[in-house]
Order: structure tokens, then C-alpha cells, then sequence
């Protein structure tokens, strides 16, 4: 490996050595096992809830998971305030703030959400909203919640949330953000700021055990391109690489089985887990443009973002890997890991890592292209512009223009 | 010490090079591309910097007081702005330690980014020919 390689000042970008500076932070309590529905009131206690607020959706209702949560935080000395069973695929606005009133209205100190990444960002949003007040967009950006010392110090905290997800895909249950649907205007937004992360997340697969093959396939890739991206980002570091890499483990030995045999508690435990550890180097921003892709696709056609990541991953493994032996370094790891091909030019390396995904998907499943879940070649343009548009593209390894995107775009379609 | 010692330092070169962009010839369209008014409040010293990128309008910038609504505001030291101008800060780090903190539809600003690049040496070239050289090698 030259000294170029090594310093990363090539192209502005260091993937490996020691950074000048990074910041790494995993503050949500997490514990994961069996039973632990039934002593959610026990651990609830711990982040000082009293009477809880549950945020979740009516599928999840309808499978008696809730009724469980009830009793467990019940058998807590918990009181339950109020149940909002109301939250949509894409959570919007409107629910965040209607979930806020109810629990407010309802007495309730304190959040728990049980679901997937919508229910999950609504119960952190709603909390932003019981806390402050003022209506979600009122709070869109980073780091925008008030602080003491004028806006310098410390933020304010929020009610404790606590998040059992009911998927294994977004990791929200342990992110800082909320990206919620502004109808009126369709677009998504983003809340982001450190209060926001949940204090507790509790990993049972209990809470999959209803979850249809389809939706652990979608949500598993989600799990399994945060590790790769994450790991291939140009805001890597040695805690996110540590996190991603055992998601990375954890996916390739439970993926395929927790979608097999739904009924294998090991496997959709341990995709829980590693949908929890792939989740962690953004809290560096280490991520890449495989969501730069995915975001618009889902903001103009409602792809589901596990789907169009599954579908859009392996054409940037190959398009980032191009830009230069030090990032195809990173997917080398990434194919040792997996038990891949590892020798060979960049381009091979990327190539054999890249078909794999695409076997993975195709096992799983999953549409491989954009044109199979509604995406029109005529959708690329305002498709590159929200991708150019992407907070995930400016921590990419390889820096693209809007023709790379529209390379990749009719690639993926 | 900060960079800056008023207001009226922040806006002869930062607020001078949002001016000189605001009628770039080359840089102009693209930034209007954001569709946006975006407001830059500093602190140390306390400025204001507003900036209206709307492919429908003419380009507009006002330093302190403005009528202009802002869609995105970005809050900063002036300092860590001195920097960004300079390319030596990373926004993803900055805004992931609280340097910089934005609120509002940030995307439309984050996709300028990368075509800020050709500024940074107008920056320090705008820097020497008024003299401030001292400012142009910080840490």
C-alpha cells in the first residue's frame, strides 16, 4: 500500500490510518434476549417513566404483540397512559402530532415505541413535540432543539423513550434522527439532535415473530447495506468498522435463515443485533450514496427503502470501488469477511462482492431492479437531483457528479 | 481570539464573497439551482449573512438586518465560517460536533457543497488583495 494510499490526501479522503478527528457516539442503553417483553415495565422504570405513552401501528396491534407490551410494563408498576395505534407506513406530520397531543392529553411521562422505522421516528418526533411544542418542521435540521447557556450548552432533555422495533432493518431504536412525511408539500424530513436518541432498545425476537418473509428480506438489506455503506464511507472510523463488521457477521450467518424459517428465534434475534450494530457508524455520518439513491425513490414512488437499497447497493460497491484501490480495499475486507474472493484487481473485488449482493437479493426474493417496484426512466432526472441534494452523498468515498448518478440510476432501473 | 473583530470584518470578506458569487457568472446559476433564502447567523462576532439562491429571482444578498424570510439557517462561530470558506472544514464533522448547526430543509444547502470547491482559492486570493494575509494561513 503506497503512502498516498495510506495518508488519503488523494482525493480528500483518508479510508484508513489515524483520523485527525472523529466522534463516535452509542448512548442508547441496549439489551436484547428472550422475555423481555415481559419486563419492559421493570427496565422502563430504570429511564424514569411512570406512565407510558405507546407509540405503534395497527398491524402490530393486530398480531397481540401490544396486549404483551401492556402486561409486561403492567407487571412493572408501570402505568400504561395511552395507546396511539394510529402511525402509517410514512409517518407524517399529523400523526406526530396527534401521537404528541394524545399522550400529553393522556397524562403519559414517557414514550415507548413498538414497530418498525416509522413507528420508531414518530414516538421521536411526537416526544420532540410533547417536550417543546410547535409542529415538526419547526424542528427540522440538526441539532435545533434548545439548549441551556443561550443555545451553546447542554440540550434539553426529552421524555425517556424506549423502542422495541418490530423489524430488523433501520436501527432507529439506537439513530438520533426522525424522518418524517410532509404530505402537503411530498417531501421527507429530518429531525436530528441528540436528545432524540432513545435511552432504551430492547432486542427481543418475540417482537419479529409476526413479521411476513418479504418485510425481513426488505429490511435485512436495509441492515446489511448501513454495514457495508458504513464501513466504506469516507467518515469510517475504528468504532463504526468494529460495529459494521459484526453486523456484516451476523447478517451472513441469519440473514437468509430469518427469512426461511421465520420461526428460527436465534436468526431473527441476531438480526435484530446486527440491525442495531449496522446502525452505528452514522453516528459519524458514515454512510454512502447507496441512500443518496434510495431516499428519492421512496419520496417520488413509495419504493420501500430496504427494497431500493437491496437494488441500488451492488452498482455503487461497483462504481465506488472504481474510484481508487484504497476504497476497494475497504469492500476487500468486506468480501473476506463474507467468505468471498478477495484477490484480484479492484474491479474484481468489486465485481464478486456486487454479484453476491445480487445473488442475496434474488434469494431473498427481493425485485432487482427499479423498473420492477414503479420507477420510470423518465423519473431520472428528479431522481439525480434529489440524490445530488442527499446529505449522504458529501461522506461517499468516490465524489459523484450528476452524470455518475444517472449512470447508476439507469444501471439500477 | 476570533478571526473577525466586529461585524463589519465578518461582512467586508465573508459577506464580500457571497457579493462577488451572488454575480459569478459561472457559480451564480448553479446556487440558484438551491431554490432557497438561506441565513448565516455567526456568533463571535455576532453577524448575520442572508441569501436569496430562487431560480425565480435575482440573486440577493444582505449583510445584518434583512426583510428576506430565510428557508434554511445556518448557525456557526464566524470563525468555523472563515474556515469553511478557507476548505478546511469538513461540513459532515461540523455538524456532527455542533459547530454548525442548520435548521430548515438542509439538503437544499448541504447539494452546494461540493460545487463550492472553486471558491475556496477566490477566497484567499480575496483575502491578500485586501491585505489580510494573516488570515489566510489558520489552523
Amino acid at each position: 500500500m503506497s503512502v498516498e494510499e495510506v495518508a488519503g490526501d488523494l482525493h480528500g479522503r483518508q479510508m484508513s490510518g489515524f483520523k485527525d478527528f472523529y466522534q463516535f457516539i452509542a448512548p442508547t442503553r441496549v439489551i436484547a434476549g428472550r422475555g423481555l417483553i415481559e419486563g419492559l415495565g421493570f427496565e422502563l422504570s430504570k429511564e424514569g417513566a411512570k406512565r407510558v405513552a405507546v407509540i405503534t401501528d395497527e398491524v402490530i396491534r393486530a398480531t397481540g404483540l401490544i396486549d404483551k407490551v401492556q402486561a409486561g410494563i403492567a407487571d412493572g408498576g408501570l402505568e400504561v397512559a395511552t395507546i396511539y395505534d394510529g402511525v402509517p407506513p410514512d409517518s407524517d406530520s399529523a400523526v406526530v402530532v396527534a401521537a404528541a397531543e394524545q399522550a400529553k392529553a393522556e397524562g403519559a411521562d414517557a414514550f415507548l415505541a413498538v414497530g418498525g422505522g416509522s413507528v420508531m421516528d414518530t414516538a421521536k418526533a411526537s416526544d420532540v413535540i410533547f417536550t417543546h411544542g410547535g409542529e415538526p418542521r419547526d424542528w427540522e435540521g440538526y441539532f435545533g432543539l434548545p439548549r441551556a447557556d443561550d443555545g451553546l450548552g447542554r440540550p434539553y432533555e426529552l421524555a425517556p423513550l424506549g423502542c422495541v422495533p418490530t423489524t430488523a432493518g433501520t436501527g432507529s431504536e439506537v439513530s438520533f434522527a426522525a424522518v418524517i412525511k410532509d404530505r402537503e408539500e411530498h417531501l421527507k424530513f429530518q429531525v436530528a439532535d441528540f436528545p432524540m436518541y432513545p435511552l432504551l432498545a430492547v432486542l427481543d425476537p418475540e417482537a419479529t415473530r409476526t413479521l411476513p418473509p418479504h418485510i425481513a428480506a426488505a429490511t435485512g438489506m436495509d441492515a446489511m447495506t448501513h454495514a457495508i455503506e458504513g464501513y466504506v464511507s469516507r467518515e469510517w472510523t475504528p468504532h463504526g468498522d468494529a460495529y459494521a463488521l459484526q453486523a456484516l457477521r451476523l447478517i451472513r450467518d441469519n440473514l437468509e435463515r430469518a427469512v426461511q424459517t421465520p420461526e428460527d428465534d436465534d436468526a431473527r434475534g441476531n438480526m435484530l443485533i446486527a440491525a442495531n450494530l449496522a446502525i452505528a457508524p452514522t453516528s459519524s455520518g458514515a454512510i454512502g450514496i447507496t441512500h443518496s439513491m434510495s431516499h428519492p425513490a421512496g419520496a417520488h414512488f413509495d419504493v420501500p427503502h430496504g427494497i431500493a437499497n437491496a437494488i441500488n447497493l451492488p452498482w455503487v460497491i461497483e462504481y465506488n470501488a472504481a474510484g481508487g484501490t484504497d476504497i476497494a480495499n475497504r469492500y476487500r475486507d468486506v468480501n473476506e469477511l463474507l467468505g468471498l474472493e478477495a484477490g484480484g484487481d479492484d474491479a474484481t473485488v468489486a465485481h464478486v462482492l456486487a454479484e453476491h449482493v445480487r445473488g442475496l437479493v434474488a434469494g431473498l426474493g427481493l425485485p432487482g431492479r427499479l423498473s420492477e417496484v414503479g420507477v420510470p426512466e423518465s423519473a431520472i432526472p428528479a431522481l439525480v437531483a434529489g440524490a445530488m441534494g442527499d446529505g449522504c452523498t458529501l461522506v461517499n468515498p468516490r465524489e459523484p457528479t450528476e452524470e455518475d448518478f444517472a449512470q447508476l440510476y439507469e444501471k439500477a432501473l | 481570539m476570533a478571526y473577525f473583530k466586529d461585524d463589519q470584518e465578518v461582512y467586508a470578506h465573508i459577506g464580500k464573497l457571497f457579493e462577488d458569487l451572488s454575480v459569478d457568472p459561472e457559480l451564480s446559476p448553479k446556487f440558484r439551482r438551491a431554490d432557497t433564502i438561506v441565513q448565516y447567523q455567526y456568533r463571535n462576532p455576532e453577524s448575520q449573512i442572508t441569501v436569496r439562491m430562487k431560480e425565480s429571482e435575482e440573486p440577493k444578498v444582505d449583510l445584518g438586518r434583512t426583510d428576506m424570510e430565510p428557508e434554511v439557517v445556518m448557525t456557526m462561530e464566524a470563525d468555523t465560517a472563515h474556515k469553511f470558506w478557507l476548505g478546511k472544514v469538513n461540513v459532515t464533522v461540523a455538524l456532527a460536533r455542533g459547530q454548525m448547526k442548520a435548521k430548515g430543509p438542509v439538503a437544499k444547502i448541504l447539494k452546494l457543497v461540493p460545487l463550492v470547491k472553486p471558491v475556496f482559492p477566490k477566497y484567499r486570493q480575496q483575502l491578500a488583495e485586501s491585505g489580510r494575509e494573516d488570515l489566510v494561513d489558520v489552523a
